[in-house]
């Protein structure tokens, strides 16, 4: 069970936008497929969704709830959630730092 | 698009498919696919086969009665998984077959493709060609004078379509009106001199005859060589039939003309003279 998302390769970004779209209630593909589009303002092929869905799920950082009409839904686990916020918070204190620089005196 | 990519879930391995396929059909069924989209799949599929460690783990929880907030999860463990059984995957060796074969199969349809694509026949343009003229209201409505008996110029398949009666009734000085000749009183006359090839212009208005620019080789107004011009045959003629009312001249067979001398239809000018 891992926490980091890094050593997901190509499949990092889509999985931490996936984890997000789950961090208000549970989704089916479809859904999150939707939401992390307008999200990221990217597409998500159905490859890459699924690829990104296996890999979460193997490391118990969602779960599958049972099929409604053959759509199942996906819910973030409680180590996912930790997981998401762990990357959130390391993003954080990036863009902060960045933005702080951006703003800060041009001397050096 | 919708059946390719449901044909690309053939692909993916047997465990993937009975976890996934369901639910991926429909989300396929939603979505407007693009391009992009079967590419991702087959990308997908790639990735399926080829990192085990991505393999789904059957795993189902009990369903909670509402959304759980982020901060609940974060301290309450996920509790009654359930681990499925072990799921029969695709071996190393049956993956490599499988792709070998989609390989040999996929060259040998590009082979088949090529060789369909080289020997259907292509668009016919040029000699060789069946031209549509029109119908026969159509070509009365584009070119009046034809119904009077002045051939018509088709330059497509480089011919003078001459409407018989109305023909030889110009060449003798009377006025016919024939707007719809049968399909056996239509000729069209290649307006390639058959002496040594020249362009042969339309008929004169002095007498209604062909005469070559070249050689002033000459012919009556349906073709047949006259006694002036070094022509050994009348010009050659194309078939003409008419198809559901439609003139289709047909410049993939060319008809000899009839040889000097044979002269069916004789106009009132003397047979030695030419157009000047």
């Amino acid at each position: 069970m891992s926490g980091d998302l890094g050593d997901l390769g190509r499949f990092a970004e889509p999985s931490l936008l996936i984890l997000v779209s789950l961090s208000d209630k549970p989704r089916h593909g479809y859904a999150i497929m939707t939401d992390v589009e307008e999200l990221s303002g990217m597409p998500l092929g159905p490859g890459t969704l699924y690829a990104a869905l296996a890999r979460l799920e193997a490391r118990r950082l969602i779960e599958a709830l049972p099929a409604e009409d053959r759509r199942r839904p996906y819910r973030i686990t409680a180590a996912g959630a930790q997981a998401l916020r762990t990357q959130l918070v390391g993003i954080e204190s990036v863009v902060r730092a960045g933005l702080t620089r951006l703003d800060g005196p041009a001397d050096v | 698009m919708h059946r390719l990519a449901r044909a690309i879930l053939s692909l993916y391995p047997t465990a993937w498919r009975e976890r996934y396929r369901g639910e991926v059909e429909d989300l396929l069924r939603r979505r407007r696919l693009r391009p992009s989209d079967v590419a991702d799949l087959l990308r997908g599929a790639l990735d399926a086969q080829l990192h085990p460690q991505a393999r789904p783990v059957l795993q189902l929880a009990v369903p909670a009665s509402g959304p759980v907030p982020v901060s609940a999860m974060v301290t309450k463990p996920a509790f009654g998984m359930v681990e499925s059984a072990s799921l029969s995957l695709i071996s190393r060796r049956s993956f490599l077959r499988r792709m070998l074969g989609a390989g040999v199969g996929l060259l040998s349809l590009e082979f088949l493709g090529g060789t369909v694509a080289f020997l259907w026949p292509g668009p016919a343009e040029g000699m060789g060609a069946e031209y549509s003229v029109g119908t026969l209201g159509e070509i009365n409505a584009r070119f009046p004078e034809w119904a009077h008996g002045t051939p018509m110029e088709f330059r497509p398949a480089q011919a003078f379509l001459v409407n018989v009666p109305a023909a030889k009734a110009l060449a003798l000085g009377e006025v016919a009106d024939v707007t719809e000749p049968a399909a056996d009183q239509l000729l069209a006359l290649w307006r390639k001199c058959p002496h040594l090839g020249c362009m042969i212009p339309q008929v004169c208005e002095s007498r209604s005859r062909f005469q070559c620019y070249c050689h002033s080789s000459t012919y009556n107004i349906l073709g047949e060589k006259l006694e002036r011009g070094p022509a050994q045959r009348g010009m050659d003629r194309f078939p003409v039939r008419i198809d559901e009312g439609v003139v289709i001249v047909d410049t993939r067979e060319l008809i000899s003309g009839p040889p000097k001398g044979v002269v069916t239809f004789r106009d009132s000018h003397p047979q030695d003279e030419g157009c000047s």
